[in-house]
């Protein structure tokens, strides 16, 4: 299996995520209350014209003063901080590898904060291991057994996990 | 929390742009397509394709009930949850026949259990039970030792016969007396309200099982072949004595449903459709009663605990957590 930018941001916030979703066991989706359907959400249907696209999740283009291309993405909280900056991360590379070199922002209007998001060779070295780690979870027979996080509360596989 | 709805009266129910429109001599009700979980089907009510192709879109399964068999079939569209690896592990555990025998005995010792919290209840209370407690416990010890489905099948009858004896004493009213289990059609009133609420529950289990990525046709305790839909009738197993027996008690004993809600029709006794009405409404209170769970923090609805359950069983067959029936506390 191909590792996305999906599959980048399930594995910074639950590692049982990445296996389930791997099987294409997707979490409760008439749940209201959960953040993984506005997440999902959010970042599914075009908001501006220019913008570009990795799968189901699209950015918006910011073109700097000196040409150089930056993405951004905005966010309604930074609860899922991390995990969103490694899928930033993640598009980076990938537009790296394709021979292009951006940089990303994070937006959280709500807070009145901005991130900026570079690709170095640690963050490139960091997001290979995730990678490998994720295949290695993918490959095995069973999940990661449920442990109780922070992010449970607000997770489509809580009545899953903790039936 | 999404909804079912109910539709008693006769009439066309179509689609409106996005939402479902019920028209009938009583005027019109839209319906916002959105708040809908299942739509249960009692009177003559006309339907079209397209209507079907916007449930099937919104995920919505359609029950349809007639007046002489109750329920008739239902319109399931095509899986939204598909996982082949969850498929294939399920047909596993149906074709490992120790694997499938010890989720269809599963099945039955929580059925039975939660037919003696049942007996218990009523015992505390108004009837004296203790001696019927006492034998279906000893008829239970013996289920673990029964090598074939069809043995535990038929401890698991045993049990049932010796329990529908207990309603006798349960129910206060001589016109709902049980003699035997009567079935197509049902010979008396008590088996009319057995039969009317177990088909309820079948297809309030299969809406469930509709939101998991369990396949419904493959069941481990009622027989997969010549059957649509098997895997409902498993789980439902487990809630029958909590659900419909308890609202059968209810009904009868708070006579919200009396002799006057019965038809005699061809050879069987039927429930009329005003006292369907006014069982299907007790029957769906309980479905909303909600109950502490022990393991999630929040308390959850009966009709959730149908399916918590169904993601027991999918976790029993990919995760190797070993499956333990709800029983009720109470
Ligand atoms: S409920 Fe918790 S353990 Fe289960 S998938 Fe979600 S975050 Fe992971």
């Amino acid at each position: 299996m191909e590792v996305n930018g999906t599959l980048i941001w399930y594995y910074n916030i639950c590692k049982r995520e990445v296996w389930l979703m791997s099987r294409n066991i997707v979490p409760d989706q008439h749940n209201e209350n959960i953040d993984l359907g506005k997440f999902l959400h959010e970042n599914s249907f075009s908001r501006k014209k220019k913008e570009i696209s990795f799968g189901s999740v699209k950015f918006d283009v910011i073109l700097d003063t000196k040409d150089k291309l930056v993405i951004g993405e905005t966010k309604k909280s930074s609860k899922y901080e991390a995990a969103s900056k490694w899928q930033m991360m993640f598009y980076l590379k990938t537009l790296k590898d394709a021979g292009i070199n951006a940089e990303g922002v994070m937006l959280y209007p709500e807070e009145k904060r901005r991130d900026e998001v570079l690709l170095d060779d640690t963050s490139i070295q960091t997001l290979n291991n995730m990678i490998l780690d994720i295949n290695s979870i993918i490959e095995k027979e069973e999940p990661p057994k449920a442990e109780k996080c922070k992010y449970c509360k607000n997770c489509g596989y809580l009545e899953y996990c903790y039936a | 929390m999404k909804k079912d709805i109910y539709i008693f009266n006769g009439g066309k129910l179509v689609r409106k742009d996005n939402t479902l429109l019920f028209e009938s001599v009583e005027g019109k009700k839209y319906i916002p397509v959105n708040n809908v979980e299942s739509i249960y089907i009692f009177g003559e009510v006309d339907i079209n394709k397209s209507l079907l192709e916007f449930l099937c879109t919104n995920e919505i399964v359609l029950h349809f009930y007639n007046y002489y068999e109750y329920y008739i079939g239902s319109f399931y569209p095509r899986e939204c949850l598909n996982s082949g690896f969850v498929t294939l592990r399920q047909s596993e555990f149906y074709i490992d026949y120790n694997k499938r025998l010890f989720i269809a005995k599963q099945f039955i010792d929580g059925s039975v259990k939660n037919i003696i919290q049942v007996l218990r209840y009523y015992n505390s209370r108004s009837a004296d039970l203790s001696q019927e407690i006492e034998e279906i416990l000893q008829m239970l010890d013996s289920l673990s030792s029964q090598e074939t489905i069809e043995q535990a099948m038929a401890i698991e009858g045993n049990i049932r016969e010796k329990y529908y004896k207990c309603f006798n004493k349960i129910i206060n009213d001589k016109a709902f007396t049980f003699t035997s289990r009567t079935k197509r059609p049902p010979k008396d009133k008590i088996n009319s309200l057995i039969s009317f609420g177990n088909s309820m529950l079948y297809t309030i289990v299969l809406s469930q099982i509709y939101q998991t990525n369990l396949d419904p046709r493959i069941g481990y305790l009622h027989t997969t072949n010549n059957r649509r839909f098997s895997l409902n009738l498993d789980l439902a197993e487990i809630f029958k004595p909590i659900i419909v027996d308890r609202t059968i008690f209810s009904v009868i004993n708070k006579k919200i449903i009396t002799a006057k809600d019965f038809n005699k029709d061809l050879g069987g006794i039927i429930l009329k459709d005003e006292g369907r009405m006014k069982f299907v409404k007790e029957f769906n209170d309980k479905l909303e009663t909600t109950i502490k769970h022990p393991s999630l923090e929040n308390k959850v609805s009966y009709k959730r605990l149908i399916r918590l359950e169904a993601y027991k069983l999918q976790k029993h067959i990919t995760e190797g957590e070993v499956y333990e029936p709800f029983i009720a506390r109470w």
